[in-house]
């Protein structure tokens, strides 16, 4: 056939958020298995006290796992949320504005996890 | 019959747009097993991106001091809570194995076999949540 | 002389899907049809129609699972009807256009639309069928075109979560085809192809939920197909990206 094919989107359009979901999915399987085992299921009690956690975060690999499980989670719930609602078929420009609000939704989001975890640090 | 209709010339419709909308993709009539997946991925998804919010609001606690926090595992620790864990790692196992499906799957691999890598990643997730909830009610 | 052995039927309920030129909405009629365990939905739709309403309108064509033309909901299953026996359904059969694909009348959808993302996709899709040597083709016709193994009925589309809420979406079956041209390109443009399909309302937008797969009634695969897709896709970039091995694009 002579007619060239439509292509569905800006060549690659998509294939760069699905990459982005395997990779922090990936790791999401390393670094939340580390936290839920370290968090829940290595303790008698079944959850940490103020003062096991004070002792448990002054661990500077802890810190770094820690911060680590919130910025691919947080990328990996958002990118998430955004497929979901990129379903829905919006413009272009309206999709555009949506990733940047997740963007900006995300940033807030891991700056307060490392405010807080600062905020932990600083009692230690 | 009750929707008996008298012969009648059939009129010709302008197309109508019917698609299954805003929930189509939680229909559950003839679903099947890979349908059951990429919607229980989603419900999970949903859940757990509430969840982490949720957490990270509880964990502004730990900024606190001692008082709010350890008040706060005392309650977490009752039954009611426990058993909303068990739930929590059962949307983290079904997510996150299913997730390794859909990994695989989605780039080519493993393309025919997908079913079988779905029941064969759930029947590991089914024995580790149920190591799971016996340690958690231990 | 023995008598004529006689099948013994059973009254199907028939709760069947109605939509008219200029009708404000959809309802559903209920028809009762006697029918033996042997006789599909196809066979109660041609009997409503010859003995109780000729106005019910639907497609069907060769009655075997070969022309794809009754395509339709039933039971909230995306089936062929000539092929789904009223005896594997119960006591009520509900009959409904395919989804995700616009309604023309009563069960009769606008196959027009199902084939714009062919269009889109610039027909790469479409190919000649290799003939059998010697075989007779009708006047006029010069060439015969087929889709290979997909019969074109539209259920891969009905049964896709992703094409009810994204109309931008290209689809199952216009993806399936082009993974086709991928696979197997004979003289068809095999870039040009995977152009049309590396987006993100191409084979980026699907979900993995391979109800496609599951729906078809012809063994096309158009799951297996989308992500062969995006495996060529991937391919290509990388090569791209670290300049190692042949150029996908």
């Amino acid at each position: 056939m002579s007619v060239q094919p439509t292509p569905t989107d800006e060549p690659g359009g998509g294939a760069g958020a699905f990459l982005g979901q395997v990779i922090s999915g990936a790791a999401l399987l390393v670094l939340l298995t580390l936290h839920m085992i370290a968090q829940h299921f290595v303790l008698p009690e079944g959850l940490r006290d103020y003062a096991s956690v004070i002792e448990w975060v002054a661990n500077p690999i802890v810190v770094v796992l820690e911060l680590s499980f919130l910025a691919f989670v947080t990328w990996h719930a958002l990118l998430g949320l955004r497929a979901i609602v990129f379903d829905y078929g919006f413009s272009p420009s309206t999709e555009r504005w949506i990733t940047r609000t997740f963007v900006v939704i995300g940033v807030v989001t891991v700056v307060y996890g490392t405010w807080l975890m600062y905020a932990i640090v600083s009692a230690a | 019959m009750s929707g008996q209709r008298p012969a009648a010339p059939v009129a010709t419709a302008g197309p109508v747009e019917r698609r299954r909308g805003w929930t189509g993709w939680f229909d559950p009539r003839g679903r099947r097993l890979g349908g059951w997946a990429f919607a229980l991925n989603r419900l999970t998804g949903l859940g757990l991106v509430a969840y982490l919010y949720l957490h990270l609001g509880v964990l502004f606690l730990l900024s606190q001091g001692p008082d709010g926090w350890d008040a706060f595992v005392d309650v977490a620790l009752s039954p009611p809570i426990l058993v909303m864990d068990v739930v929590l790692i059962f949307g983290m196992l079904l997510h996150g194995l299913n997730g390794i499906r859909v990994g695989l799957v989605g780039y080519g691999m493993v393309a025919t076999r997908q079913g079988a890598l779905f029941v064969g990643l759930m029947i590991i997730g089914a024995i580790v949540l149920l190591a799971a909830t016996l340690r958690v009610f231990a | 002389m023995a008598e004529p052995q006689t099948t013994p039927t059973r009254p199907v309920r028939f709760r069947v899907h109605r939509r008219k030129a200029g009708d404000s909405g959809g309802r559903y009629d209920s028809f009762e049809v006697q029918l033996d365990e042997q006789r599909t939905v196809l066979d109660g739709l041609v009997a409503i129609r010859k003995e109780q309403d000729p106005s019910l309108t639907f497609r069907h064509s060769c009655f075997h699972a070969s022309c794809g033309t009754c395509g339709m909901r039933v039971n909230g299953a995306d089936v062929l009807a000539c092929v789904t026996k009223v005896a594997d359904l119960g006591p009520t059969v509900t009959v409904e256009p395919l989804a995700n694909i616009p309604l023309v009348s009563d069960l009769v959808v606008d196959m027009g639309a199902f084939y714009g993302p062919f269009s889109r996709a610039g027909r790469p899709l479409l190919r000649e069928s290799e003939l059998v040597p010697g075989s007779q083709r009708a006047e006029g016709i010069d060439v015969l075109t087929r889709y290979e193994d997909c019969i074109e009925c539209g259920i891969c589309v009905s049964a896709c979560p992703l094409t009810g809420s994204d109309p931008r979406y290209a689809g199952p079956a216009a993806l399936c085809a082009a993974g086709r041209v991928i696979e197997e390109p004979r003289d068809a443009d095999r870039l040009a192809a995977l152009r049309f399909a590396d987006g993100s309302h191409g084979v980026w937008r699907c979900h993995v939920a391979y109800e496609c797969t599951g729906a078809c009634p012809s063994n096309a695969d158009p799951g297996a197909h989308i992500m062969r897709l995006r495996r060529a896709a991937t391919a290509g970039r990388f090569r791209r990206w670290f300049g190692v091995g042949r150029a996908a694009r």
